[in-house]
């Protein structure tokens, strides 16, 4: 009897029985598998569905186990379908599992879309700014008037420390008043039947609207240019800051008028980003050529051809690669962090940010250049009888120079990208002017500032567009040229390099005395990066603490234990500002603790900061005075008292995984969910509005060509603004978190892919489609079978291509409050936990190679 | 006028290219190299002008022994030599002028050169090497703009360029169209001819082997298999060439 066999060949167990492997795999999931011989099947089963449990079990909620149940179902039916020779397929497992891991998405990257619609009243000064960003203005003459009043009445009035002024002039009905009191304006020496503003100042000379009827207190003037109005005296003061009773202070009243004249002039605001723009593409510049300059050798030395010869610069070539991909898969924000620490905020910080990630990059870029150098040409040229230098100048030059120029202006485009951003952290170039707008409200000067960066990206890009194709296709120089004209030409343009040069290292305003004075903190910061806090050990908490009674007599103060921990305080009570000695007795030695003012209802400060370490028998000692905080007032309950307390921490068991990993590995999990959620979204809608920017399908009607070019342009022009400047925009209308991230990634993903996606639709072959619609098929048909095919694996490509991007984009769009992994790396950067920021870097590194890995791998598999 | 004395190759992967070949080149032959791919005729051509170092055996060219040249001596010898190659291994980005100049390394200033500039008399030299290859229309053209016919011919060009004496030949027309092979070799052949200037060209198809050369070598596992005249080369012969189930194909195609 022959024994049958599954469709690949491999024999069936059929002694086993059918229904032995279904109940193993009803007991362990993929049991029954492995027990009939497909061990891999088993394991992979096995392996996915704990995976899966886990996951759940860490992030989700419950509901997500009826997927899993699901296939353990039908892992029982696989199990009984492989024992009767069948191999089922794994589409519906796959699916259930997609269901699983999309649910976790959703739910620890917080994705709420009814707060689209709750929060869109917020979100609507943002868009109309959009359409009225600030650019010209008319020039104005202002007329300006104040006068002084003491609020509140006290007697005797002092005389104001400010004096009204003369012309124009307003007089008060009042010299003082209390808050809510009405005041009576009269003004006079104005612009005659002209409108004009009431403002309030107070003391340190903050100016507010001064409010009639929920609207901002206007005026008309007369014909002779005089006013009356009534307002009510606003609480311009907080509470906290009231004067004592019995003292007054000076407040101003402001009238004021502005009369256009003259001409049309750019605002104020547009002034500023012009200039921001020339900061922007200053460091773009400048971190280009730099990195350019610095990758060039490197490159040399990364390039396997050509370092694979001996043992040893096959060990440089392996440190090359490594440390070169490590910069690389650390954001150039993320850069910008560690050179805010290193050389201060501003451009020279952006610009070193944007340089090193430019190194890397462009490191790695020219070494596979090099390594893809046709060794024909060398050959040939070499067969002529020329020397080394000849065939570089011959052979190699002409083979990597166009490449290299390529490489290096596609890197200048990103850079222009990066440095519209770099000013989030570094405090330069128009980023920071949107998030400073954003901060202050002042939502038209953010619309001009996010309207230049999208001028200032895609003018640029269409420029460098326009250099590229002269560089790909361009006809080099005959060697027959006039040398005249030939060296005429080079001179000219190098003499425009040194000048930009020039201007750029200026603007980027590079001190290397910072770069070396910075470096302790730079040294120390990557010291700390470089050994992540991957363990800790578990700690109790310890203190003890001593009444300090103030004033003396509102309660005890007893004497300190004589032995054990103990507090002991010289004098023991006393008033405010008293001098104090704190002394602590028997602490574990050589241990850091903390000194604090502990007040009666549990709030506490420390009496000093970064204070104190005990010496090495187990004293601390530090003089002090008696805090005011420490005062009982009238109004305390009876008998209450303030302490001075000791506290410390003691190790009491051995190291395990420290809190940081486990917060990191988390943040890292909700992270990569972003990026999925991201990617999946906006592929799902680019794909359909793609079509819609591709020429060919749009055909050559005239609304065709409309909706071509409206489309089109769209995509570049949203394209052109950083998810991490849309994140800003996005916290304001969902809330700050994963949520806001994953819109403002799809937001800019959406033009991205539609952009890449129309492209690919330009380039069908017409050929396949020509021979189906022969066949006599339809539309569906064709586009099924002749279009479909040629689009799946470009635009797969292009979606993996995305992720890669979205991976790397959501590790640092935490810093403008787009939550993951980079959230909590500012954070820990800000409160100079070195150490734990280390411990999310390596998380990021770790994480962007992985995933590098596997999208290279899904790409093979593509092509 | 060029001896080759046993020549042995072994490449560092342990392939033996060349086993103990031996054979003589007189001066304004026409030399064809035949045998399958891989039975060395691309590792025999480079050895002559050193692309390739053997690793024994001696070849002479001119009484000078080029296995023994270093440097500078080298490169003298390597300019009498010209070599077009299956690829015609241009410079694609670079113009064509840019490219037939480059045969000119060999004399060119090693210090200006690098500049890309070469004397006036180079230029004129080019523009007749490309006009004797039908192409001087093309000069400014880049190379990748051309056809493989035409690229093959600014090979020429630049092999011209460097005055050769003799001329090696790696499968100079296996990516191109027979209409194409026959007047790329027509212009080797007029070399031949008319400049006396020693021609080595492996070859593929019988025809063009009885066509063109005066003088065939037949190569099998990297061993000499045959030395004679194309006339002698009869389908037993040829069949010890290329393998008993070999059938004599010509370049248009048709069976022998």
């Amino acid at each position: 009897m022959g024994k049958r066999r599954y469709p690949d060949g491999s024999p069936v167990r059929e002694s086993r029985g059918n229904w032995l492997s279904p109940f193993l795999s009803f007991v362990i999931p993929g049991a029954g598998q492995a027990y009939l011989g497909l061990y891999a099947r088993g394991a992979g089963i096995f392996l996915s569905v704990i995976a899966l449990i886990a996951l759940i079990l860490w992030q989700g909620t419950g509901v997500l186990f009826a997927p899993v149940l699901g296939i353990w179902v039908w892992n029982v039916w696989d199990a009984w379908q492989v024992a009767r020779g069948r191999r089922p397929k794994f589409s519906i497992p796959v699916l259930l599992a997609a269901i699983v891991i999309y649910g976790l998405a959703f739910v620890s990257t917080e994705v709420q879309p009814q707060r689209m619609i709750t929060g869109w009243d917020s979100m609507v000064p943002y868009v109309r700014a959009l359409f009225h960003p600030e650019l010209m203005e008319y020039a104005t003459e202002d007329k300006v008037a104040t006068a002084p009043i003491q609020v509140p009445c006290v007697e005797p009035l002092p005389e104001p420390d400010r004096k009204p002024t003369e012309n124009p002039k307003i007089i008060l009905d009042k010299k003082c008043g209390a808050v809510g009191d009405t005041l009576t304006l009269h003004g006079e020496g104005f612009f005659p039947n002209f409108e004009g503003e009431v403002w309030w100042l107070n003391p340190i000379g903050d100016a507010q609207r001064v409010i009639i009827d929920d609207k901002q207190a206007k005026f008309m003037t007369d014909d002779q240019g005089r006013f009356d109005l009534v307002i009510t005296i606003p609480q311009a003061v907080p509470l906290s800051e009231q004067p004592p009773p019995g003292q007054t202070q000076t407040h101003q009243v402001r009238a004021e008028q502005h009369r256009p004249y003259g001409n049309l002039q750019p605002t104020r605001t547009l002034k500023l980003v012009w200039e921001k723009i020339g900061e922007t593409v200053a460091l773009a510049f400048l971190a280009t050529i730099l990195g350019m300059i610095f990758a060039l050798p490197i490159s040399f030395l990364a390039a396997r051809n050509l370092m694979f010869h001996n043992p040893v610069t096959r060990v440089i070539y392996y440190i090359v690669r490594t440390s070169l991909n490590i910069v690389r898969s650390i954001e150039t924000l993320m850069w910008a962090i560690i050179f805010a620490v290193w050389v201060g905020l501003g451009p020279f910080g952006g610009m070193l940010a944007l340089m090193i990630h430019t190194i890397a990059a462009l490191g790695k870029l020219y070494s596979e250049a090099i390594e893809s150098i046709d060794p024909g040409p060398i050959e040939a040229v070499r067969a002529t009888g020329a020397n080394d230098l000849q065939v570089i100048v011959y052979a190699v030059v002409p083979q990597i120079l166009p490449t290299f120029a390529s490489f290096t202006l596609y890197r200048w485009d990103i850079n222009v990208r990066m440095s519209t951003v770099i000013g989030l952290i570094s405090d330069a170039g128009l980023g920071f002017l949107v998030i400073q707008w954003i901060r202050l409200n002042q939502f038209s000067a953010m619309a001009t500032a996010i309207l230049a960066i999208m001028f200032v990206v895609t003018t640029l890009d269409y420029a460098s567009s326009i250099l590229r194709k002269r560089i790909i296709e361009g006809k080099p120089a005959s060697p027959k040229q006039n040398l005249f004209v030939r060296w005429g030409k080079w001179a000219i343009v190098l003499a425009l390099f040194v000048v930009t040069f020039a201007w750029s290292w200026n603007v980027a305003e590079v001190s290397f005395t910072n770069l070396v004075t910075g470096l302790p903190s730079g040294m120390k910061l990557m010291k700390a990066f470089a050994v992540p806090d991957l363990l800790d050990r578990p700690t109790e908490a310890h203190s003890v603490r001593q009444p300090l009674p103030v004033p003396c007599g509102v309660a005890e103060a007893p004497q300190p234990p004589a032995s054990g921990p103990r507090v002991a305080l010289q004098p023991q009570c006393g008033d405010v500002g008293d001098p104090l000695v704190i002394d602590g007795y028997d602490l574990p030695p050589n241990t850091h603790v903390s000194i604090r003012w502990e007040m009666p209802d549990g709030s506490f400060l420390r009496v000093k900061s970064n204070c104190c370490d005990t010496d090495a028998s187990g004293r601390v000692h530090l003089e002090t005075k008696i805090s005011p905080l420490m005062e009982i007032g009238e109004d305390s309950p009876p008998g209450s008292v303030g302490y001075v307390g000791i506290n410390w921490e003691e190790i009491v068991g051995g190291p395990r995984i420290s809190k940081t990993v486990k917060t990191v590995a988390n943040l890292a999990l909700i992270t990569l969910l972003m990026a999925l959620l991201a990617t999946t979204f906006s592929s799902f809608f680019a794909i359909p509005l793609s079509f819609f920017a591709a020429r060919n399908i749009m055909g050559d009607t005239l609304f065709g060509r409309i909706v071509y070019n409206v489309f089109k342009m769209g995509f570049n022009l949203t394209r052109s603004i950083e998810p991490m400047i849309l994140v800003l925009i996005m916290a304001a209308w969902v809330g700050a978190g994963p949520f806001a991230g994953v819109l403002a990634l799809i937001l800019n993903n959406i033009p991205n892919l539609g952009k890449l996606f129309a492209e690919t639709i330009e380039q069908i072959d017409e050929g396949p489609v020509e021979a189906i619609i022969a066949t006599g098929a339809n539309k569906l048909q064709t586009l099924v079978y002749a279009v479909v095919p040629q689009l799946v694996p470009p635009f797969l490509a292009f979606i993996l291509y995305q992720w890669d991007i979205n991976i790397r984009m959501s590790t640092v769009i935490g810093f403008v409050g787009g939550g993951g992994i980079g959230q909590q790396f500012r954070l820990w950067v800000g409160l100079n936990q070195y150490d734990k920021a280390g411990t999310a870097v390596w998380a990021i590194v770790i994480m962007v190679w992985s995933m590098d890995y596997l999208s290279a791998k899904a790409r093979e598999k593509l092509i | 006028m060029l001896r080759v004395e046993h020549l042995t190759k072994v490449f560092p992967d342990g392939t033996v290219a060349l086993k103990d070949v031996s054979f003589e080149v007189k001066e304004g032959e026409f030399l064809a190299v035949i045998g399958l791919s891989g039975s060395g005729k691309s590792t025999l051509l480079r050895c002559i002008n050193r692309l390739i170092d053997p690793t024994e055996g001696k070849v002479v060219w001119d009484d000078k022994d080029v296995t023994a040249a270093q440097g500078k001596e080298l490169r003298r010898i390597r300019r009498q030599i010209g070599m077009i190659f299956q690829q015609f291994n241009l410079v694609k980005r670079s113009t064509v002028m840019t490219n037939v100049l480059t045969g000119r390394l060999g004399y060119a200033h090693p210090v200006t050169s690098l500049f890309h500039i070469f004397p006036e008399e180079d230029y004129k030299r080019a523009h007749a090497a490309l006009e004797r290859v039908g192409i001087a229309e093309k000069a400014d053209n880049r190379a990748d703009q051309l056809s493989g016919g035409q690229q093959q011919r600014v090979a020429i060009a630049r092999a011209l360029m460097q005055e050769p004496k003799l001329m090696l030949a790696d499968e100079p027309v296996a990516s191109l169209d027979p209409v194409l092979a026959h007047s790329i070799l027509r212009y080797l052949e007029t070399l031949n001819q008319e400049d006396g200037i020693t021609v080595i060209c492996s070859l593929h198809f019988l025809d063009l082997v009885h066509r063109y050369a005066t003088r065939v070598i037949g190569l099998k596992d990297g061993e000499l298999v045959f030395d004679g005249l194309p006339t002698e080369l009869t389908p037993e012969k040829f069949k010890e060439v290329y393998g008993e189930e070999a059938e004599i194909v010509t370049v248009s195609g048709e069976k022998l």
